[in-house]
């Protein structure tokens, strides 16, 4: 051997102990789990029978035949998107589906609930409920700000009402809150930059995100669907009405909050309006509380109408792709909802918890609805409100890279890139893929990283580990990308496939390619 | 690597999408689509048309440009011009448009009672006010459905530079399924701090990953394809939703897209310097470019968004600062407009291609305190140019102040109803849309304006 060669050989060498390294950590090393918790028992398992209940007996009168439950492997990929935000490990499919414990799909949810990601995903989540991504998307620099004080709400797991309270309390215009950005305290201050500092956009935002209600018609003119009118709108802005900005055109400095001041006039007209509830009462002004004070005090209260009901209804939609309710923000129409029961149920429940978010978490996933397979095994199927079989669901740019860095060990300086490309802003069931995202995955950059066989950690891993037969290979390349066995027909089209080719190693990536453009991986099935 | 000389086959077959329109996944709307593309193909070859929607994102200041109200206070400090038509005016900071009113209909009673946004813009651009349960799509969605091929390589709606943010809806294809979505050319919806550079238009204009990555051969290629059609067919056919075949859709058209030919219609350094420099070097200017480049090739729709100088967002919305922003945006929109009129004149294209200046409302005749125009639905502009319209015209007017119709009101589906006109697209053809109700392309109302096309 020259020197050249013997280099090379220790540095293939080298190559081989991190591949063989990598596989083991694929395949057997768990993630960061924490230490799954005593599940609190309760009246949860009755709350999810009667998610069940109550579907069952729609379907009865419409004469739709659910689908069957989802298998473990379906079950396993759906949860671990919808409560850490990214796709199972191959560790976490191989021994989900390999433990014989009857209850490892609650055990599995405690988990997922316990695990540092988490808190993470349901951050982001939250922040996309609070800041409407139009909003958010100007204001990267200080949503920042708002994630960090979100963050420690959901580790926390901070009931509900507390935190909306906190939302509409939050001091205004003092220094503290001015610069609140550079300080430590975190606090949600950008929910009011986000809406520029506006009494009439504040209004509109609190009605759509914390009650479902849609006022924005009737900003100018009285609603022509909904009983809303236009005094309505104002007399609730007029809550806000105290809420000013430093300089006129600065949408992101508050000036000192004028605590008396609870009048509006509406524009256009000489109407002066006093700050009032949607429902018609006017507040107690009773010294020391101030009006927004006041108003979280009503949009809180258990007795609000709208309150819990806008909440499960926004939690069901982050499970199902869709809410009770559609859209989210028409709590308000005249017109009874479909599954009226269920949603008043669910809402009960919810305040009965203490607006207990983890608990309404492990309601809704515990149930057969949230169970079923996202497979069409009936005609009657098809209507997606029904909820008789699980939808398949677009992935938000987060859940999509973080998914994506599992499945390849991508770098994380494409996460920038990626979540720009894959920002999606339509609702999950209807997401759809552009030409553009399908020409990054077949052809970018990362994709071609994470199929070259001197770059790609995962393929490498793959194709050098000595102890897999071919066919093991492919399983564990189906395992990182879809989280499942491959099927009997994959596997062998793919053992074909990569019998016949000249190149082994680069079959493997082919396939490990043709996966990963996978509409099955690229979705929440 | 050749890339021309290559056959590709699509990801799913024509057979396929019969397949999966058999299983109504398509919701009914390829396969009529398909009958209708063999009855149609020989008129379209006969009159076929383009548009190119200039669209001026946030609100454009319409007495700052189109309506100029000289001699009066809500007219303000810009001073109207002489143009090529005697009878008409146009404000000071549009000298080059002013030399093609000759080939403008300026319809100046606009007239809609959307001051938001998002209502604002999915009025404009879908001729809908938004409702709950029916996606309406956006105009350029169906002229792709009417006059768009499934053969071509390109594809037959793109959007350059659309800052979506205020609706997404307003800018998709709606109940017409994604094969009728917008191809996006410059998102700047998400990445509005990127593209303000100088030359940012330069990156933001660029179609990535038009080729396959480096030391993928022809042949490995063509097998990747292979394996990924024979996982998305078992998909498919279990769950027919609409991620999953809007996936396909997008894999198929970038498989074709891919085709080096159709793909070099982006390639803006192919123009001479001298007519780039006069298009304007930045994101709307070498939009407007593209825009002819790609009509050139038979896109029949392409949108050119107008949201900053050199960059995406909502730059027409002048609450502060009015006049000394929409004079910079004069800046961008004069020199770029008047070049494509010219240059798709000077190659035979004019004829056939329809130019829409819009935005989604104007802005309010009094001047507010902070020197700004603030939103106004009530009274706007809108212009329409070039293939199949009676140039050199004025419809309707506006008061002397601006805030009110005072002559030929017109809305926005009659607007959109003159817009199919124009472009041999019969307004009141239905679709099914996703409640399965028959819906028309525009409000069966609403007529075109009389006298505009012809």
């Amino acid at each position: 051997m020259t020197k050249v060669e013997t280099r090379r050989q220790a540095e293939a060498d080298k190559g081989n102990i991190i591949a063989i390294l990598l596989v083991w950590t694929l395949l057997f090393v768990d993630g960061a789990r924490g230490e799954t918790p005593v599940v609190e028992k309760g009246d949860r398992s009755s709350a999810t029978a009667t998610i069940d209940r109550l579907l069952a007996s729609k379907w009865r009168e419409q004469k739709i035949e659910p689908a069957p439950l989802a298998d473990d492997a379906e079950f396993l990929r759906r949860v671990t998107l919808d409560l850490v935000g990214r796709i199972p490990r191959v560790a976490e499919v191989q021994d989900f589906l390999a433990s014989t414990n009857p209850d490892k799909r609650r055990d599995v949810v405690e988990q997922l609930l316990a695990d540092p990601a988490h808190v993470t995903h349901f951050t982001n989540v939250w922040r996309a409920i609070l800041l409407t991504q139009a909003s958010a998307q100007d204001l990267r620099f200080i949503t920042a700000h708002l994630e960090n004080w979100l963050n420690r709400r959901v580790r926390e797991n901070v009931p509900y009402d507390q935190m909306v309270r906190e939302i509409l309390t939050t001091p205004l215009g003092d220094k503290l809150a001015v610069s609140a950005a550079s300080q430590k305290e975190p606090t949600p201050l950008a929910f009011y930059q986000a809406n520029e500092l506006k009494p009439e956009n504040l209004a509109s935002a609190v009605s759509r995100v914390f009650l479902g209600v849609n006022l924005e018609c009737a900003q100018c003119h009285n609603h022509p669907f909904a009983p809303w009118k236009q005094e309505q709108f104002w007399q609730l802005s007029a809550f806000f009405a105290g809420v000013q900005r430093l300089r006129p055109d600065n949408a992101f400095a508050a000036a000192p909050e004028m605590m008396d001041n609870r009048e509006m006039k509406i524009p256009g007209s000489d109407r002066l309006v006093t700050a009032r509830f949607l429902d018609g009462t006017e507040p107690k002004w009773d010294s020391g509380v101030s009006s927004r004070g006041r108003l979280a005090e009503w949009v809180t209260s258990a007795n609000n109408p709208y309150f819990a009901r806008n909440a499960v209804n926004r939690l069901w939609a982050h499970f199902f792709g869709r809410g009770i309710v559609e859209p989210l923000d028409e709590l308000g129409r005249q017109t009874e909802p479909l599954h009226a029961e269920l949603l008043d149920a669910l809402a009960r429940q919810f305040v009965t918890s203490g607006y207990d978010v983890r608990s309404m978490l492990r309601t809704i996933t515990a149930s057969d609805a949230y169970q079923r397979t996202s497979r069409l095994t009936h005609p009657s199927q098809k209507e997606a409100g029904m909820f008789a079989r699980a939808m398949v669901r677009g992935m938000t740019a987060e859940q999509f890279f973080d998914s994506l860095a599992l499945a390849t060990g991508c770098k994380s300086d494409f996460r920038a890139s990626f979540l720009t490309k894959f920002n999606r802003l339509d609702r999950p069931t209807e997401s759809q893929t552009s030409i553009l995202q399908a020409l990054a995955m077949m052809n970018g950059q990362l994709t071609a990283e994470a199929t070259s066989l001197s770059e790609s950690k995962t393929v490498l891993a793959v194709v050098d580990a000595p102890f897999l037969s071919v066919e093991q290979k492919i399983a564990v390349l189906s395992m990182a990308t879809v989280s499942r066995e491959p099927s009997a027909t994959e596997l062998e089209r793919f053992t074909k496939y990569v019998a016949e080719s000249g190149n082994r190693n680069e079959a493997l990536a082919d396939v490990f390619w043709a996966l990963l453009n996978s509409s099955e991986f690229m979705l929440n099935r | 690597m050749q890339h021309g000389n290559r056959s590709r086959a699509p990801i799913l077959s024509r057979r396929d999408w019969t397949k999966l329109a058999s299983l109504g996944v398509l919701g009914g709307s390829l396969s009529p689509w398909m009958s209708a593309l063999a009855a149609d193909a020989a008129a379209q070859t006969q009159r076929k048309k383009s548009c190119i929607l200039l669209w001026m994102s946030g609100g454009p200041s319409h007495l700052d440009t189109f309506d100029p109200k000289p001699g009066h206070e809500n007219g303000g400090p810009f001073k109207p011009i002489d143009t090529k038509v005697s009878a008409i005016q146009l404000c000071e900071h549009l000298p080059k448009l002013s030399q093609w009113t000759d080939r403008m209909a300026i319809v100046r009673s606009m007239t809609s009672k959307e001051a938001d946004h998002g209502r604002g813009s999915y009025l404009v651009r879908t001729g809908r006010a938004p409702e709950a349960t029916i996606q309406y799509p956006t105009l350029g969605s169906f002229v792709s459905k009417e006059l768009g091929k499934e053969s071509s390589a390109l594809p037959n709606f793109v959007s350059v530079g659309p800052y979506r943010s205020t609706n997404l809806a307003a800018y998709d294809a709606g109940f017409l399924g994604p094969q009728h979505a917008p191809f996006i050319v410059g998102d700047v919806t998400s990445a509005l701090a990127q593209q303000q550079a100088p030359d940012g238009y330069v990156s933001a204009l660029k179609v990535t990953d038009l080729r396959p990555a480096a030391g993928v051969q022809p042949r490995q290629e063509q097998s990747r394809l292979e394996l990924l059609r024979g996982l998305e067919q078992s998909f498919a056919a279990t769950r027919p939703d609409v991620p999953v075949l809007s996936h396909q859709t997008a894999y198929e058209r970038a498989v074709r897209l891919m085709d080096s030919a159709a793909a070099s219609a982006f390639n803006l350094e192919d123009e001479p310097t001298k007519l780039r420099d006069s298009y304007g070097r930045n994101l709307f200017g070498q939009g407007c470019l593209l825009a002819r480049r790609l009509v050139e090739r038979g896109v029949p729709f392409v949108e050119v968004s107008l949201g900053g100088v050199n960059s995406g967002g909502m730059g027409w919305d002048t609450h502060v600062n009015n006049f000394e922003i929409v004079k910079r945006l004069c800046g961008v929109l004069d020199p770029a407009w008047a070049t494509l009129q010219g240059d798709l004149h000077d190659r035979g294209l004019l004829d056939s291609t329809l130019i829409v200046w819009m935005g989604e409302f104007g802005r309010t005749p009094k001047i507010n305190g902070t020197a700004g125009r603030d939103h106004y639905p009530l009274t706007f502009s809108a212009v329409l140019g070039g293939g199949g319209i009676r140039g050199g015209q004025v419809i309707g007017a506006t008061t002397a102040d601006g805030t009110a119709v005072a002559d030929r009101p017109c809305s926005v589906p009659e607007l959109l109803a003159t817009i199919c006109q124009a472009m041999g697209i019969d307004p009141h053809k239905t679709n099914a849309s996703n409640v399965g109700r028959p819906i028309h392309l525009v409000d069966y109302n609403a007529q075109p304006l009389e006298g505009v096309v012809g």
